[in-house]
């Protein structure tokens, strides 16, 4: 291998790939950074097993010549000295020289490098990309559906199925749900480019809170593939994999309840803020526990009290409200997370009783939906 | 470079045979134990199995060609479906078997297979056993796991019943020796080394052992200083020992080499004069065992071992060779 690059380039790729990587781990190659050489540009892979990101360095990009590739080939070298020594090399371009025993030089203006490296064909081999089974969707909206869903993913291991979100594509439809059996949150999208067929995955939440750091804000198209061990995102230049979890997923669609017997709609900053105050006086106690009432001229209070500290009432005016008159206690926590996670500016929450399950949905809007499991309380 | 598959299979031709056959016929089962004093090439094994699922171009099916990259990064532990495990410090700790866990409720890196291998699994913490219990009991397909022990009686009995046993036979020490003394290592060290593994390069290498040499030595005068009598005759005796013999792992073989002097002391008060671990102590050997009943050789063996136990369970090293002495000594009226 044999190859000289921009060093800014490389060092923003570096930083890429250097997320997947995990200091800690019992596999020693994946120390590691494996650089790749080919006729079109460079590819760099971090991993840590469960997540792995390449970024790819093109040769040229419009006119501009950002490597020049002699000869291709591979090399895995340690990630913190190779980042450390790229971010201080002192020219602006760099090159890199292999010998057939991994030792590679690092040379750039005076500074010259020799640092030992390991074979490429060790390192993990990801899953190649058939172009068959790609679908599209725009990153933003990926980005949503990942916040949307992601919070509510149970972090105690018992259920080790339940610490991913579920991601099921339907007739068209893509599903998310995440769940840790208290709450659930449920993100649908019909957007254009999901494909016909039937996939149904679960994802680490892990990967996937670490996959919206990566993706931008924009609308640029990331591309999706499942396959039977990982699922992967594409965006312009970065590639970003991700180990499935092994198991089903419950069938969470009859936990939510189709009817209801009341139902209020609310002002959601407002809500928001009235069960945030509640909640500061509630967090000393057990649970976070807050209660809720529906009177009959359409207020709603909410109220906490921890006989040690003290109590605290709040009336809400609802936008409306019909059904049977209700009381409720609930965690503040869940239900603050669920209000973030809804767009809109108006909620309607469905109850059926104060023992039951409770649905948070944006007001006219179906893609969304947000349950929480009340508290018992005497 | 001969295969390691065949020489696997002269010295353990039916647990390799019981390999073979699961291999062979898709039977592979979710745990196997695999049990063996040191040195009979359970590791290897292991090892060799997991490169046989997942080796790309196996040799008659099953024989893997320890050449294909998945051989060659399983040899190197850089596989990321296979995961060993071995006991950090004295014991297996929860943690690690919960690295596992992690590790194993998702899907595999890159083939269908993943494996894990315990090595030294007695020396898991009850809480750990307890864990690895858990995803024994729920196995996810595809999902192999190897426990290695020399004491399958210290593995708790919940896990054993869930493994398929593989006992490694111990190879012939008579054997061991000789190919030691063939190799130019004299007679009185290759009787004790053949005694202590199974394994010829590793006696090799420590009857080659300088400090191994002066621990044979240090043992033996201790010993020697044990049958003197009085008190005082040990103390300047048992410094010497403590200052060679410094770690756990020291002691211990330290200890072994006691057990081994009484072995010998037994087989020579039975008649049985062949195999000793030191021949050139055989006639002063012969005056002791005179002078011993086998209830009383029995007592000092039972307190050898009781010792042994208790190395592993954090005593002070001190105090623990400071009672077995006495108790060598004088037996059970001093302490």
């Amino acid at each position: 291998m044999k190859f000289s690059i921009q060093k800014d380039r490389l060092a923003a790729g570096i930083q890429d790939v250097l997320k997947a990587v995990s200091s800690r781990t019992t596999i020693p190659i994946l120390t590691g950074i494996k650089i790749h050489a080919s006729d079109e540009g460079i590819t760099l892979t971090g991993s840590d097993s469960d997540i792995s990101i390449e970024s790819f360095i093109p040769s040229e990009e419009g006119e501009v010549l950002i490597a020049t590739i002699e000869e291709t080939g591979g090399v895995v070298l340690n990630a913190r000295f190779f980042n450390e020594i790229v971010r201080k090399l002192p020219a602006s371009t760099i090159e890199f020289e292999t010998s057939s025993s991994f030792q590679t030089i690092i040379r750039s203006g005076h500074a010259e490098f020799s640092l030992n490296g390991q074979d490429a064909d060790e390192y993990p081999h990801l899953p190649q990309i058939d172009d068959e089974n790609v679908f599209k969707l725009p990153a933003d909206l990926v980005k949503t559906l990942i916040r949307q869903t992601v919070f509510a993913v149970s972090t105690s291991e018992t259920r080790p199925i339940l610490t991913g979100v579920n991601w099921k594509i339907e007739n068209g439809t893509l599903i998310c749900t995440a769940t840790d059996s208290h709450r659930l949150a449920l993100r649908k999208t019909a957007a254009a480019g999901l494909p016909e067929g039937e996939y149904n995955v679960v994802i680490p939440g892990k990967s996937l809170t670490e996959l919206s750091k990566i993706l931008d804000d924009t609308n640029e198209p990331v591309e999706i593939v499942m396959t039977e061990n990982q699922v992967l995102f594409r965006s312009k230049y970065v590639l970003f994999f991700s180990r499935l979890l092994d198991g089903n997923y419950p069938d969470t669609s009859r936990l939510i309840p189709d009817e209801h017997k009341t139902k209020i709609d609310l002002n959601t900053k407002e809500y928001l803020q009235a069960v945030d105050r509640a909640s500061l006086l509630a967090r000393e106690g057990r649970n976070n526990v807050i209660k809720m009432s529906s009177g009959d001229d359409g207020t709603v209070e909410i109220s906490s009290n921890s006989p040690e500290i003290g109590k605290v009432t709040e009336q809400v005016n609802s936008l409306a409200a019909e059904g049977d008159e209700l009381k409720i206690s609930f965690s503040a926590k869940y239900m603050m997370d669920a209000l973030k996670a809804i767009e809109g500016t108006e909620i309607e929450i469905q109850f059926t009783g104060a023992m039951r399950p409770f649905v948070i949905r944006p007001l006219h809007d179906d893609s969304t939906l947000q349950l929480i499991l009340p508290v018992r309380t005497y | 470079m001969s295969n390691p598959w065949k020489e696997a299979e002269k010295r353990q031709p039916i647990v390799m045979r019981i390999i073979e056959n699961s291999l062979l016929r898709d039977r592979v089962a979710h745990a196997y134990l695999l049990e063996g004093d040191p040195g009979t090439g359970k590791k290897e094994t292991a090892m060799l199995f997991a490169k046989s699922l997942f080796c790309l171009e196996p040799e008659d099916e099953f024989m893997p060609c320890g050449a294909c990259i998945n051989c060659r990064r399983i040899e190197h532990g850089n596989h990321p479906d296979l995961h060993a495990i071995e006991p950090d410090g004295l014991s297996i700790k929860k943690e690690q078997i919960y690295y596992l866990q992690q590790e194993f409720i998702k899907t595999a890196v890159e083939s269908v297979w993943k494996v894990y291998i315990v090595n030294q699994a007695d020396k898991m913490t009850a809480s750990a056993a307890n864990s690895l219990l858990k995803f024994l009991e729920e196995p996810s397909a595809n999902t192999v796991a190897f426990l290695l022990t020399e004491q399958s009686s210290r593995i708790l009995p919940t896990i054993l019943s869930r493994c398929q046993q593989l006992t490694f036979k111990p190879i012939d020490s008579d054997r061991l020796k000789q190919r030691l003394v063939e190799e130019e290592i004299s007679i009185p060290m290759a009787s004790l080394t053949s005694k202590l593994t199974n394994h010829l390069e590793e006696a090799l290498e420590q009857s080659r052992d300088e400090w191994f040499a002066l621990a044979r030595s240090i043992v033996l005068k201790l010993y020697e200083g044990l049958k003197g009598g009085g008190l005082s005759a040990i103390v300047p005796l048992s410094e010497d020992f403590y200052s060679h013999f410094k770690e756990k792992q020291q002691v211990s073989l330290a200890l072994d080499l006691f057990v081994l002097i009484h072995r010998d002391l037994l087989s020579i008060m039975t008649g049985e004069e062949h195999g000793l671990a030191f021949p050139d102590r055989l006639a002063s050997f012969q005056q002791d065992a005179l002078l011993l009943s086998a209830e009383k050789l029995a007592d000092r063996m039972a307190s050898i071992l009781e010792a042994k136990r208790r190395l592993n369970s954090n005593m002070n090293q001190q105090l623990l060779m400071e009672q077995l002495l006495l108790k060598l000594q004088g037996g059970h009226a001093f302490v």
